[in-house]
């Protein structure tokens, strides 16, 4: 695996800082970031289902790896060269339950924590 | 000689032989860990395990030597025996903390190298067809 491509929300504050904070590390992976459902998502990926990406963060490799929501935030921290072993260590078995819920919580208020961050538009 | 003096020269005796005895063992044991850390590259190996050594002596070295003074006299060979006691009891543990980091440091060369290697921590959710760009 040698790309990956993040489907975002742009329309979320805390997704555009992450998005920020993500092009500044350095990577072991290349990572593309796409606007959620957007034409340019819909030509790349034709037989995905975009309404779904809209709900949470979801990561295309460029084997055609579907990795959603938690699984894609795992994927992000393990293109980063700083955090790969977090991202090993988040998925064990006994951390993974987790890590989905807390990743979930973070991602189902994502515009409100935005706002609270002051990151809104 | 004073008793004093007997007492001295005995310390530094004692720590001095333990902490070339330690650097040694390090220092033997320490290569074919590092040898393996660095993928069979002897010439680095070596390198760094010289450079950690060193590093060991200074410290060692230099606790005993700022630890050489007693503060108060020794009159006979019963206070001797007992002032030497603490003394090398100390450079000791010295040692040991120091071997512990040495192992320590070992430990984190090596797990730099296991992780390199790895694929993803976990398996997708699905496998989608991808459009190359043209």
């Amino acid at each position: 695996m040698f790309a990956m491509t993040v489907l975002y929300d742009p329309e979320c504050g805390l997704c555009r800082r992450a998005h920020q904070w993500l092009a500044e590390q350095s990577k072991l992976v290349e990572l593309r970031f796409i606007p959620c459902a957007s034409d340019e998502a819909r030509r790349h990926f034709p037989y995905l289902d975009h309404d779904l990406t809209t709900k949470d963060l979801t990561v295309v490799a460029d084997n055609g790896a579907v990795y959603f929501g938690p699984k894609g935030w795992l994927m992000v921290l393990w293109a980063l060269a700083r955090y790969r072993d977090w991202s090993y260590r988040l998925a064990k078995p006994e951390l993974l339950p987790t890590t989905k819920r807390v990743v979930s919580m973070i991602s189902q208020h994502r515009y409100q924590l935005g706002r609270v961050a002051g990151l809104s538009k | 000689m004073t008793i004093g003096i007997t007492t001295y020269v005995v310390y530094l005796a004692v720590s001095i032989a333990l902490t070339i005895w330690v650097g040694r063992t390090i220092y033997k044991n320490g290569r074919v860990f590092l040898i393996d850390v660095f993928h069979g590259n002897e010439t680095l190996a070596d390198s760094v395990n010289h450079l950690l050594v060193v590093g060991f002596y200074l410290i060692n070295f230099g606790y005993v030597s700022m630890a050489l003074s007693l503060g108060y006299a020794v009159h006979d060979a019963q206070e001797s025996i007992e002032a030497l006691s603490t003394k090398v009891g100390m450079v000791l543990i010295v040692l040991g903390l120091m071997h512990f980091g040495n192992l320590f440091v070992f430990s984190c060369l090596r797990g730099i190298r296991r992780v390199r290697p790895q694929g993803p921590p976990i398996e997708p959710d699905a496998f989608t067809a991808v459009q190359q760009e043209a």
